[in-house]
């Protein structure tokens, strides 16, 4: 079976690192020459590439409203890796789902189709008051679906129109060649029962959060049943905080340091790859992966996990 | 004062000539064996290039030519400024990307965090062209039911909410098209420069909204009269508001090193635009003012391409050959670059340029006739020094 393994960009952790407004005021001991040149998006570049040379599939980008937007960074990052994924994280409130797709079908053009969705899960009222977004909070999960329907509308067909209740279109779609590139594969998250029926009715991937084994399990079948209704398939993926060592110990105290979540994976190497594949028999084949300090623990991970996690996998029987 | 001088990224593909139609840079037209980005390999597939890679080498010519940075048109069938300009931060170095965008396809607070982000990416090299105009069906293709005026009123809101949330924290807004309660950007982003807004449109709704939010007004080329009263009269209305606004001039040029050489590049191409274009009516309904105004530049039928000549080195037949304006300058590199100095002195106060093939032109342009500037009037150089 194929693992797709990404690593999460979050630009709004570790906000001192090649910031340069966080540098050090005042007088130093240490001959100091970086110049404005040298600033925040080298350090996602190189997490990009610490992703791409430790055989990561992809980059999630994590919305975070108070750092550098993820659709900014996911372009910039582009092409200096020709390999990756680019799923950078947005709510459907941006705008325009026309608009939204044409800019998916530039990126599409630009990528040769490297690019995914990741629809972020709402935010509470008052964010969205603060964010000029006055949809109703019964209507968010119907705003969401009517935002794929009609990116995916004027996507695949040519004219295309529609008449929502938040967006209209008239004899939409695009011609060639921007009609040359598939849409994006497209990430939707959520654990309540609006969101899981929401994903069976239009998302390609569900993320869900961390959880125990048996938890997972029952919402994946769930979410399969959900689907299997609607006569389409939905593929399972997982957002896990992992923190991985030579050893146990070693695994432990670090997470204990950074303060690490419940449902973070720590342990030893095999350990962690060992509880990836598991996950992975259960039917989860998309695994976005993240911890506190992402440079660092992109190569542990990428180097020491990944490989382990793909030699379990491979020789797993043919399971989902 | 110095002028600033911008070039275009064709965001529609690129003609290696402006002598023969077709788009053999990019793939808006059938790939032949002298097409690139993309290209055939030898054995004839997909070479792997794309159309961006071609962007990358226009905006790098352009930059290390002297121009300040480019305009990235927006329409339909063009790849999004939006996504270009993230994705060509890294390859450029003071290259300045003016998107050319229509507030109203934008969540005006998640447009700044954008903005602010792009500003990040890129030293601050951010610029907006605010487009309100066109309409109807062509507006319902975008997914855009708002009338023209009302079109302008968003604009105006838009802006409104974009700066506001720029300047930090506890930005209230109750506008008919946008609501916002105690917002603004964090701290990290706030502190990034606000984009310089170049805006176009020459309705009167347009040149209300210019005056409250525009840097710089920006204009098709028009016939020198004409122009300079519209910029006088863009002037006049910012200055009774308090205000202060620039003009600027977006403009092609075919610029040889003699004006016939120039000529005979329009002469070809001209003879290869079929006999049923060259007599097509002057364009359909519209209710943008601006193409209105250029379409009444263009008499009905031209049957040879001086029929189109409109002044001493002024061309109406540009539509023609590729999309966009009608009227552009033509003649050798001092021709150019004395009409280029004729509308400074006349209130233009920057420009976007561009010619055909984009890449090539931008150093042609860059090395040719920028140097020249200022030779018809020397006060305009001793202004600069």
């Amino acid at each position: 079976m194929t693992i797709h393994a990404y690593w999460r960009i979050d630009p709004a952790a570790e906000p001192a690192r090649a910031e340069r407004r966080a540098r050090q005021q005042g007088p130093r001991l240490f001959r100091d020459v970086r110049t404005a040149a040298i600033f925040r998006y080298d350090y996602y570049a190189q997490l990009a590439q610490a992703a791409a040379q430790t055989a990561f599939d992809g980059l999630f980008v994590a919305y975070r409203p108070e750092a550098d937007d993820s659709q900014i960074i996911a372009a910039a990052l582009a092409r200096e890796t020709p390999g990756l994924a680019l799923i950078p994280e947005f709510p459907a409130s941006v705008g325009s789902a026309v608009y939204a797709a044409k800019q998916a079908v530039s990126f599409q053009r630009a990528t040769r189709e490297r690019l995914g969705w990741a629809i972020a899960q709402p935010a509470d009222a008052e964010t969205r008051a603060r964010d000029g977004d006055h949809v109703d909070e019964n209507e968010l999960i119907a705003r969401t679906e009517e935002f794929l329907a009609v990116a995916r509308g004027v996507h695949g067909a040519r004219p295309f129109s529609f008449k929502g209740r938040y967006f209209e279109v008239q004899d939409g779609g695009f011609d060639a060649p921007l009609n040359r590139v598939r849409f994006p594969r497209v990430y939707l998250q959520g654990d309540s029962e609006e969101a899981l029926s929401l994903s069976a009715r239009a998302a390609d991937v569900h993320l869900f959060a961390a959880a125990p084994t048996e938890r997972l399990r029952s919402l994946i079948e769930g979410l399969d049943a959900l689907a299997l209704r609607e006569g389409r398939t939905v593929a399972f993926g997982l957002v896990q905080p992992v923190l991985s060592r030579q050893f146990s110990d070693e695994a432990h105290r670090d997470a204990a340091r950074l303060g690490l979540g419940e449902t973070a994976m720590v342990g030893d190497h095999a350990e962690v790859a060992g509880r990836l594949a598991a996950l992975a028999a259960l039917g989860i084949r998309h695994l976005v992966l993240t911890a506190p300090g992402s440079l660092e623990e992109a190569y542990e991970v990428g180097q020491h996990v990944l490989p382990r996690l793909r030699a379990l996998t491979e020789t797993l029987p043919v399971a989902a | 004062m110095t002028i600033d001088f911008y070039w275009r990224l064709p965001t529609h593909g690129c003609h290696s000539s402006l002598r023969h139609g077709g788009y053999d840079r990019g793939d808006w037209s059938p790939l032949g064996t002298h097409n690139v980005a993309p290209g055939l390999d030898r054995q004839g597939r997909d070479d792997g290039f794309r159309y961006i890679d071609h962007l990358a080498e226009i905006a790098r010519a352009a930059e290390s030519a002297g121009f300040i940075g480019g305009l990235i048109p927006s329409f339909p069938n063009t790849d999004d400024p939006w996504v270009i300009s993230p994705l060509l931060a890294r390859a450029t170095r003071t290259f300045r990307f003016m998107i050319a965008f229509q507030p109203g396809f934008l969540n005006p607070v998640h447009a700044a965090r954008l903005s602010a982000s792009l500003q990040r990416a890129t030293g601050g090299r951010t610029v907006f062209n605010i487009i309100t105009g066109g309409g109807g069906p062509a507006q319902l293709w975008w997914g855009d039911s708002f009338s023209h005026d009302d079109r302008y009123g968003r604009t105006t809101e838009f802006l409104d909410v974009f700066k506001g949330v720029w300047k930090g924290e506890g930005f209230t807004y109750d506008g008919r098209f946008y609501q916002v309660r105690d917002g603004g950007l964090s701290p990290l982003l706030s502190a990034e420069d606000l984009p310089e807004i170049w805006f176009s449109g020459s309705s009167d709704a347009a040149l209300q909204s210019a005056a409250k939010h525009a840097d710089h007004y920006l204009s098709w080329l028009e016939p020198f009269d004409q122009l300079t009263d519209k910029f006088a009269r863009v002037k006049e209305r910012t200055a009774a508001l308090g205000g202060e606004q620039k003009c600027a001039v977006r403009v092609d040029l075919v610029a040889r090193a003699t004006e016939e050489e120039a000529w005979r590049d329009i002469k070809l191409g001209f003879e290869n635009v079929d006999e049923a274009r060259r007599r097509q009516s002057r364009g359909g309904p519209t209710d943008s003012v601006g193409a209105a105004r250029q379409q009444a530049l263009r008499p009905s039928e031209a049957r040879r391409y001086e029929d189109l000549i409109v002044a001493p080195n002024l061309w109406g037949g540009f539509n023609l050959l590729r999309g966009g304006p009608a009227l552009g300058i033509v003649g050798s590199y001092e021709q150019c670059a004395a009409r280029l100095d004729e509308l400074i002195a006349r209130g233009a106060d920057a420009f976007i340029l561009a010619g055909t093939p984009h890449l090539e032109e931008a150093y042609r342009v860059g090395e040719e006739v920028l140097p020249l500037l200022g030779r018809e009037a020397p006060a305009l150089l001793r202004a600069a020094e």
